[in-house]
């Protein structure tokens, strides 16, 4: 009887030692993927980065922790040292404040953990993303090619919606896309270009927009680029409130807005990036090899990048066969392993 | 003669002074407005234009009903409803899917109102029964309200060419339809808060909670109906933002916050209670709102918007309080 | 008989001292069961990992800035006068102090420079509010509006400034028996101004002055100087926050700073100040509601909880502690 109890006790104390130990013994051979997500509520697709890279995760038998930057440079500091912690043995980011990323490399190399971090560079992370100079340009010679067709290359204003907030991609991507414009028409005048800061978000751009409008009462002719779809239109918006769309054209960038029934006239075309789609790019050619105990080398320029992402300029016409982002996650995520969003959905690929 | 009845009748405490401090704030509104004006006109003629005058015009409309809002919050004695982003998108949300569902514009309207005043009614219901500070009550549900919209949604807009995106582009008598909303309701709040039953016992809540009590008023009743009545402003403020914006997300409406909060300090209508007249809201927004675009013809950055519109702000309120510290020695 | 003789007198000495009781009934109270709870729910949930040092570390690290900031500007709230301009002010001075580091200065100079801004600006609050009579919450929201311009013209078309000094960084993530040795500074600074506050005749007049300004001025004491004094303190600790920050994070953004305000007066009011009343609150209180919020940041972050909840809890959490708080014979509001 009393041996009974004895063994019982035993028995009792023992089972949540075994079980921590088998729990140590899983999470030590079981890979770990972290991710930390922009956390920015502006954009759709920073929630959708998450949803598939943690889709990829599941697919592939991984431990995955989550986090949020909440768009602030302190906190994807905590979260990486977070990571760090919590012994994931890759980590994924989007930082789109990208200041704290040299103080983030620092953490990382100290604990020797992979970081991939997507579309803003560090010497210290691998690079996954776009060519975001390259989309810029590409972006503008596309409306370069309508200004010239249709306006003889003189319009009356290249207009630029600025995001400031997004730091060096917002000079990427709007310069690069003046630079596009102005290898199809060199001959407009440095004057005609304009630009005002529309945080990249449609509603808050309006109020500025009207503004720049207001003071530019005779221009007629206006070609709009900006740092995403959002920011061009709420310039487009702006003109038709102060009964002046008739003559503008916008190409956006990001395809944010270039998808489904309820595209502006006036947004003729755009470049899609698919950011929902990036963890594909990142799995297939850091985080697998790395889970497989090849580690690539670092590449960590975007010009020579770990894993480069196609842009995929579009016209308004040609984006009537690209599905809205939920169906493209689902769809992706149906595809076998390594196929990216690009091919399946680009409608040009060129 | 019920106590009721006495209040009632009873013309507003100190009128005089109210008026008068009312007036001072109008003629200084009014004169910088003008300066304001007439500087940017000297340097670019072109400022005197019917674009001008509807890129200010649009700009004041949401503004100017959501400072309503607030004001009715501030003059009742809740200081400030720092919660009016989550509730602006909410109902605009509810806008969005209802004429997505091709409902009518009436029914639109409709939807949206009732869900901010759903929303007043939820902070009411924390302020009232928990007995706590709006001021912290609503800087948690805005917290709350923002964070849970964006697992609702992170992407609306309403669609083309449905009456409500029509209306948010249409201009009726040489300005934009949006604003001839937001200039009637200002009037009509500006004529009936010191003249009706209701709007007396708000600003006697707002003024003196002990003698209001004393008088037989419920306060309880009394903060409901602001926080529901203000929560209705912040609705239709909604339609006009859903109309306008174009797509948005749950983090669209933040950035007006400020503009909303200064545009009340500016008019003069106190957040502490009891004071204040909702006329000045068109004075003070409409300078608020004239600033941005002076500044651009001025060929300024955006960037340098804030700063202009801060330092406005601690001169007015500078003055405001030094002409107060005269008035009582 | 008996009754009303007791009755009539001051209830303060008839009790002894008790630690226990204080703890119960003290100022920090509230804050100090919530953060118990936190503490308790913490193990629970996560196990001894919560309270490791290097978690600990972790969360220490992300709360220097707000503790010396929160240290600071509590002695505006104390005092009776809000500063909403401290996450602008912290923007502001992250901005300067990278752009002279950016131009080759010493960090030393750097941030006399810095500080002295701070110390202006905050100098500009205090003759609007303390000269002029201004509203606090408006007149230091104008200079959160104001300074957030004034950065962003500083950082220019690319929204930031890189200044990342490898010594400055050592510096800050320095660490001493397993801890950040800024994050025990800023506690150490926590504890000095609650000494202040407690124990110092410069501490009681501010409170005196936040409780009840006409009976301070009737009882001798400048109210003038004491709450123009607590302005410049509050954005002299924001900007040594921002100084940190900078050496932090090696950079200044647009995002440095913004809505810092409200996370660390949510934090404050957790802890027992209120924004709206001076006279009440404790630098020990606020710090332990910056910790309690941080606790459960963490706590949601170790068990890989959807970050999108973060700030629903947090929301809640607020609510719950100033329930708790009030619930305690705390200020109603009716």
């Amino acid at each position: 009887m009393h041996t009974m109890k004895r063994a019982i006790a035993v028995m009792a104390l023992a089972t949540p030692a075994v079980l921590g130990f088998v729990g140590i013994a899983e999470a030590q051979d079981k890979f770990k993927l972290g991710m930390a997500v922009g956390g920015n509520t502006c954009c759709e697709w920073m929630k959708a980065q998450g949803d598939v890279a943690r889709a990829i995760a599941e697919q592939n038998g991984w431990d995955y922790v989550e986090l949020s930057n909440n768009n602030d440079p302190a906190t994807a500091l905590k979260n990486a040292q977070i990571f760090v912690q919590e012994g994931v043995d890759a980590v994924i980011q989007f930082n789109g404040q990208p200041s704290s990323n040299p103080a983030i490399s620092a953490v990382m190399k100290q604990a020797n953990i992979p970081i991939v971090t997507y579309d803003i560079a560090d010497p210290g992370m691998y690079f996954v993303g776009i060519d975001n100079l390259g989309a810029g340009i590409a972006g503008g010679e596309a409306l370069g090619k309508i200004i010239k067709e249709k306006w003889n290359c003189e319009p009356d204003l290249v207009i630029s919606s600025e995001g400031a907030g997004a730091g060096i991609v917002n000079e990427w991507r709007t310069g690069g896309m003046r630079t596009g414009v102005k290898n199809i028409c060199p001959d407009i005048p440095a004057e005609k270009y304009v630009s005002f800061e529309g945080s990249g978000d449609a509603a808050v751009a309006l109020q500025p927009a009207r503004d720049l409008l207001a003071a530019n009462p005779n221009a007629v002719k206006m070609a709009v680029v900006g740092i995403n779809d959002g920011g061009v239109l709420g310039l487009i918006n702006a003109a038709e409130q102060l009964g002046r769309a008739d003559e503008v054209i916008g190409w956006g960038q990001d395809g944010a807005f270039i998808t489904g029934d309820n595209v502006n006239p006036h947004l003729v075309g755009s470049v899609f990036y698919f950011l929902e789609g990036y963890a594909v790019y990142a799995v297939r050619d850091v985080i697998k090899p790395v889970a497989d105990g090849n580690t690539p080398p670092l590449k960590a320029d975007a010009g020579d990048p770990a894993s480069k992402v196609q842009p995929c300029p579009v016209t308004a016409e040609q984006a009537k066969s690209v599905p809205d982002m939920p169906e493209r996650v689902a769809q992706l995520l149906a595809a076998p392993a390594g196929t990216t969003a690009y091919d399946l959905f680009c409608p040009n690929k060129g | 003669m019920s106590v009721n009845q006495a209040l009632d009748t009873a013309p507003p405490a100190a009128p005089l002074k109210v008026r008068f401090g009312g007036l001072g704030t109008g003629l200084i509104l009014a004169a910088v407005w003008i300066a304001l004006i007439v500087a940017t006109g000297l340097y670019r003629p072109d400022f005197f234009a019917q674009q001008t005058l509807l890129a200010v015009a649009f700009t004041m409309s949401i503004v100017g009903v959501l400072a309503i809002g607030q004001g009715i919050i501030g003059m009742s004695g809740g200081f400030i409803d720092l919660s009016q982003p989550a509730g602006l998108i909410s109902a605009s949300l509810v806008a969005v899917r209802l004429s997505e569902a091709g409902m009518p514009f009436p029914v639109v309207i409709l939807g949206a109102i009732l869900t901010g005043m759903l929303w007043g009614g939820f902070n009411a219901l924390i302020i009232v029964f928990a007995k706590l500070n709006p001021v912290i009550v609503t800087l948690a549900t805005n917290f709350i309200g923002l964070a849970a919209l964006y697992l609702v949604f992170q992407l609306a807009q309403v669609p083309l060419n449905s009456d409500i995106y029509v209306f948010g582009r249409q201009s009726w008598l040489g300005l934009p339809a949006i604003f001839w909303p937001m200039l009637a309701l200002v009037l009509i709040v500006g004529f009936l808060v010191p003249r009706t039953r209701y709007g007396r016992r708000m600003i006697a809540v707002g003024g003196n909670r002990a003698a209001a009590k004393a008088r037989g008023i419920s306060l309880r009743a009394t903060r409901f109906a602001t926080f529901i009545i203000a929560g209705g402003f912040v609705g239709f403020a909604a339609v006009l933002f859903a109309g306008t914006a174009g797509p948005f997300n749950p983090s669209s409406a933040n950035t007006l916050q400020l503009n909303i909060i200064a545009g009340v300090i500016l008019a003069g209508i106190s957040l502490s209670g009891g004071r204040g007249n909702f006329w000045m809201l068109l004075l003070s927004i409409g300078f608020l709102s004239t600033i941005p675009t002076s500044l651009v013809f001025f060929g300024l950055s955006s960037d340098t918007q804030s700063i202009f519109q801060g330092i406005i702000l601690i001169i007015a309120v500078s003055i405001d309080g030094y002409r107060a510290l005269r008035r009582t020695p | 008989m008996t009754d009303t003789a007791l009755k009539s007198e001051p209830a303060d000495y008839v009790l002894p001292h008790h630690p226990v009781r204080d703890f119960l009934t003290g100022s920090v109270a509230s804050i100090g069961i919530t953060f118990i709870l936190v503490l308790a729910v913490g193990l629970f949930w996560v196990g001894p990992k919560f309270v490791s040092f290097g978690n600990v570390s972790i969360m220490g690290t992300f709360l220097i800035v707000p503790l010396i900031v929160g240290a600071f500007a509590g002695f505006a709230l104390l005092s009776g006068v809000v500063d909403l301009s401290i996450g602008s002010m912290v923007g502001f001075s992250s901005a300067i102090f990278a752009l002279l580091l950016s131009m080759g200065w010493d960090p030393f100079s750097a941030a006399a420079v810095t500080l002295a801004f701070c110390l202006f600006f905050g100098a500009i609050n205090a003759v609007a509010i303390v000269g002029f009579g201004a509203e606090p919450i408006a007149a230091t929201l104008g200079m959160l509006v104001a300074l957030r311009g004034i950065t962003w013209v500083l950082l220019g078309t690319q929204g930031a400034i890189f200044a990342f000094n490898i010594e400055l960084f050592n510096l800050v993530s320095t660490q001493v028996f397993g801890l950040p040795l800024f994050f025990l500074l800023a506690i150490g600074l926590t504890l000095l101004a609650a000494l202040i506050v407690t124990r110092t005749r410069i501490g009681r007049h501010v409170q005196a002055v936040g409780g009840d300004d006409k009976a301070a001025a009737r009882a001798g004491i400048s109210v003038k100087r004491v709450r123009a004094g607590a302005l410049l303190l509050s954005a002299f600790g924001a900007g040594l926050g921002g100084i940190v920050f900078a050496g932090q994070l090696g950079s200044a953004a647009r995002a440095t700073g913004l809505g810092l305000e409200f996370q660390v007066y949510a934090a404050l009011m957790i802890g027992g100040y209120s924004i709206l009343r001076g006279g009440v609150g404790n630098p020990i209180g606020g710090a332990l509601g910056l910790l309690a919020v941080a606790g459960v940041s963490n706590i949601l972050d170790l068990l890989a909880i959807s970050p999108y909840y973060v700030n629903i809890i947090v929301g809640l959490l607020l609510l719950a502690a100033v329930l708790l708080d009030r619930l305690r014979g705390g200020d109603a509001f009716e």
